[in-house]
């Protein structure tokens, strides 16, 4: 067989789109102001244009992103920000002359999209300001409600390029009052640590107390600091112990607690008594670093917030007939036996049945199938189907809440959060923190006993040592720094503590559509074996069929236009639905098929070759190729991880690319995978003791992404994530996944680096605290050096290894 | 030595004017977004200020 001529289309061009940089391809636009990829892109540009805003282009590099999903989007998609109910939910702030929305905007990421989002302005005489935070990526917009609508305003956004995601649950973040509060609590804490330190250094530098009324007078100021450091900044930490302990649980807050507590009121006593100064800056300094790590695992967690529930991917409200009318309603409003109609692009809520005309339904999300089915009048059609080309009328024959994607989501394993190794390591390690530091501190004070005085000292001066603050700051100052360097990559995470998950994974189940392949419609094709002219025999034939292969070749290949076949003469065309079509084409019998129809058609027996669709044309054999585009460099990526973790394939789809994928995956491949099939399949891989991380990016997915230790989401389009995963990934980036895995592995490395230099600080506070010479000069440089060589530490060795391993 | 008295007190209030500074700069908002501005200051031309005949009617 002749397999030299193989083509592969589409065909880069060097030329790159005006608006979105990225190369055109088959179906670009050329006009007299540029070019372009796709007629969203051409679009937002002219607006642009138009509005004279063109120095969008110049203001940062490659401000535009591709428009081409948004081509498919319908036009009436924020039509349920009309609804009263809607709008109260999502407008924060409301006069009469004024109201402020906050819209989240996934596509922001650069100072050009600053530029342009803060004039929306220019675009309505309604809106009166606009503010971008480049960092949530949201848009806060202040607007005249009399004057224009929330609907308006969505509309706009998305008519610039910039399309706002509307959930309809409000994403969980930290709050604005809560990250506040942080600052304050750290504010005050920094105060309290500097000027503590002032008044106890001339103390340390003089070697013996001062003069009674300066003493006095530093002893009595540093409580005065200390008191709402204690009440204030260190509250979260005593909260945290106390609820801990009330559900009879551990957590590493509770040694904390402990030992700032043990701080605290040895140096009241201290003070009281007259016996010393106290510890008061070494508590101060504690307090203040800590904080100081709390802050960086808010800023990560903050950074990208996706916690979302099946209800994300439902339209915020359906058209329901009332009457004889269709009106607009909210989702919740609808409710079995209601009538609903569907446009194409929207998806459909609940189970239901179709009324009229026959319609195609997408079902690529929910089940991971490429090709949109056929659904005839009185059939049902799923919920999470996406409605094609018409519009569809449906009879909901379920609620909302009972459809059979939602019976997904009623699975217990959405309930409960995620247990991640980190918490439970903390959890064993606090317990046993807690109970040798405490053991020590009761047989310290013991060996002292005849001294009642010195026994007290050691005992308080060994729970203060013992106090794991440098060990509570490595991991989330480690894993802070490397969640924010996977960030800059393109993964994101989301809570740090995912990290240490990700590096013990020894099982990667992969989805195949979206995942492994792009989920946009450019197709490779692979063809050989037939002369031009018999291709164009071929592709006349297959203009007859409506099957996926018959359609990529009547489309045409970039060798062959499409309406050169238009002048064949095609007759006597018998088609068997899934096996082939026969049929005279220019006097030549013609026949494309899988091997089966071959045999009993063309009289041809051809060996069943990969999953080769095969042609014949007259006494010509040829055969044709069709997979979904695979992302670039996924194989390789594959494969390597191949050599250390057990990979598996798991799809929604057939088994048509069963060979394309023998050679990553050998026999671990499961195809037709429901989404109840592909979570029992991660659930038995854990009960059999295996780590197990999911890269899948569909609903079908969810399942199995919340039950995997890791579930990462494949993302094209950041509007669109999947509810339940850990990480988010985007789609250019999943052939880095290899890469990730080994700075997880790195990540952990480095915290158990920490872990073990922060135990030798506490050891040699220990034999210190033991022989009772711990001094509050000792502590006040042993404490902080150690908070500070771990901060030092973990950031240098994850920013040094991001460097070496990761690039971007 | 009595004049540290002063001195203390003196520096003591300037630290507190700080700390008061720096919570009104919190609950003022000024921390609830620490990139975006350090960006916008380097772009210009959008003030909400300018006359309404400079606004687009025509979009899309």
């Amino acid at each position: 067989m002749d397999l030299a001529a193989i083509d592969s289309y589409p065909t880069l061009t060097t030329t790159l789109c005006r608006h979105c940089n990225e190369p055109c391809r088959t179906g670009s636009i050329a006009c007299d102001t540029g070019n372009f990829c796709c007629a969203g892109c051409e679009a937002v540009f002219t607006v642009l244009h138009r509005a004279g805003l063109d120095a969008f282009y110049t203001c940062d590099v490659q401000p535009g992103t591709s428009q081409q999903l948004a081509s498919g989007r319908d036009a009436l998609r924020f039509s349920a920000l009309d609804d009263a109910a809607v709008v109260d939910r999502l407008v924060t702030f409301s006069r009469p002359d004024m109201a402020r929305v906050t819209f989240s905007v996934p596509s922001i990421h650069c100072s050009s999209c600053i530029w342009l989002l803060e004039q929306l302005w220019r675009f309505d005489d309604g809106i009166i300001r606009s503010e971008v935070d480049l960092f949530r990526r949201t848009i806060r917009v202040d607007f005249r409600p009399h004057a224009t609508t929330l609907r308006r305003i969505a509309e706009r956004l998305a008519a610039i390029g910039y399309e706002p995601s509307i959930s309809p649950e409000d994403a969980t973040r930290t709050t604005a009052s809560a990250r506040r509060r942080l600052h304050l609590q750290l504010g005050v804490a920094g105060f309290a640590f500097g000027n503590i330190m002032l008044f106890s250094i001339p103390r340390y530098a003089n070697g013996a107390p001062l003069d009674p009324t300066f003493q006095h007078l530093f002893d009595a100021l540093n409580l005065l600091f200390a008191t709402p450091v204690l009440l204030f900044s260190a509250a979260p930490y005593f909260q945290t112990a106390w609820e801990a302990l009330r559900r009879r649980s551990m957590a590493i807050e509770v040694p904390v607690a402990i030992g700032l507590g043990a701080l605290y009121l040895r140096s009241v006593l201290d003070i009281g008594t007259g016996r010393g100064e106290g510890f008061l800056d070494s508590f101060s300094g504690l307090v203040f670093f800590l904080l100081c790590g709390r802050l960086v695992q808010h800023k990560v967690f903050d950074s990208i917030a996706f916690d979302r529930t099946y209800r994300s991917f439902l339209p915020l409200s359906v058209r329901v007939q009332r009457g004889d009318d269709f009106a607009l309603a909210p989702l919740d409003r609808v409710t079995r036996g209601d009538t609903i109609e569907v446009r194409p692009g929207e998806v459909v809520p609940a189970d239901a049945e179709l009324l009229d005309r026959p319609g195609r339904v997408d079902y690529a999300f929910v089940t991971g199938e490429q090709v949109p089915v056929a659904v005839e009048r009185g059939e049902t059609v799923r919920a999470g189907g996406r409605a094609m080309g018409d519009v569809l009328r449906l009879r909901l024959l379920t609620d909302v809440c009972h459809s059979h994607l939602a019976s997904l989501w009623n699975n217990p394993i959405f309930a409960k959060p995620k247990s991640r190794w980190l918490t439970a390591i903390a959890v064993s390690f606090g317990t046993w923190f807690t109970i040798g530091a405490t053991g020590l501190a009761v047989a310290g004070g013991a060996a002292w006993w005849p001294d009642g005085s010195a026994s007290l000292n050691v005992a308080t001066a060994v729970l203060i040592i013992a106090c794991p603050c440098a060990l509570t700051l490595s991991a989330p100052m480690t894993l802070g720094a490397a969640a924010g360097f996977l960030a800059k990559r393109g993964l994101y995470l989301k809570d740090p503590a995912v990290v240490f998950d990700l590096s013990r994974i020894d099982t990667i189940a992969f989805d195949k559509t979206g995942t492994l392949t792009a989920t946009d419609a450019q197709q490779t094709i692979e063809r050989g074996g037939l002369s031009r002219e018999s291709w164009r025999l071929a592709q006349a034939l297959a203009a007859c069929s409506t099957h996926p292969v018959s359609r990529v070749i009547a489309s045409g290949f970039d060798s062959v236009a499409a309406g050169q076949a238009e002048t064949a003469r095609v007759s006597e065309v018998i088609e068997k639905p899934g096996a082939g079509i026969f049929g005279w084409v220019n006097g030549l019998p013609v026949a494309i098929g899988v091997p089966g129809f071959m045999a009993t058609r063309a009289a041809d027996a051809v060996a069943d070759h990969d999953d080769r669709t095969f042609v014949r044309v007259g006494a010509e054999r040829g055969w044709v190729r069709v997979f979904g585009a695979v992302r670039p460099g996924v194989e390789a990526a594959a494969q390597m991880l191949a050599s250390s973790h057990s990979i598996w394939l798991l799809s929604g789809d057939h088994e048509g690319e069963r060979c394309r994928w023998l050679s990553v995956f050998g026999p671990r491949m499961r195809f037709r995978q429901t989404p109840h099939d592909k979570l029992a399949f991660i659930t038995a891989a854990k009960d059999a003791g295996h780590h197990v991380l999911m890269v899948g990016d569909g609903l079908n997915d969810s399942g199995a992404l919340a039950a995997a230790d890791v579930g990462i989401t494949v993302s094209d389009d950041t509007a669109c994530i999947v509810p339940a995963c850990d990480a988010v990934v985007a789609g250019n980036r999943v052939a880095d996944l290899p890469v990730f895995v080994r700075y997880a592995k790195r990540a952990r490395a480095v915290v158990f680096l920490c872990f073990l230099v922060s135990v030798l600080y506490n050891a040699a506070g220990l034999t210190l605290a033991l022989k009772g010479a711990l001094t509050p000069l000792a502590s006040a440089v042993l404490m902080p050096l150690s908070s500070l060589t771990i901060v030092g530490l973990s950031w240098s060795a994850m920013h040094w290894s991001a460097r070496r391993m990761l690039k971007s | 030595m009595t004049v540290l008295i002063l001195l203390i007190v003196a520096g003591g209030t300037v630290a507190c004017g700080f700390l008061v500074a720096f919570v009104w700069a919190v609950r003022s908002g000024q921390f609830d977004d620490t990139r975006t501005p350090a960006v916008r200051i380097l772009l210009d031309g959008q003030h909400a200020d300018a006359s309404a005949n400079e606004r687009v009617h025509s979009i899309g």
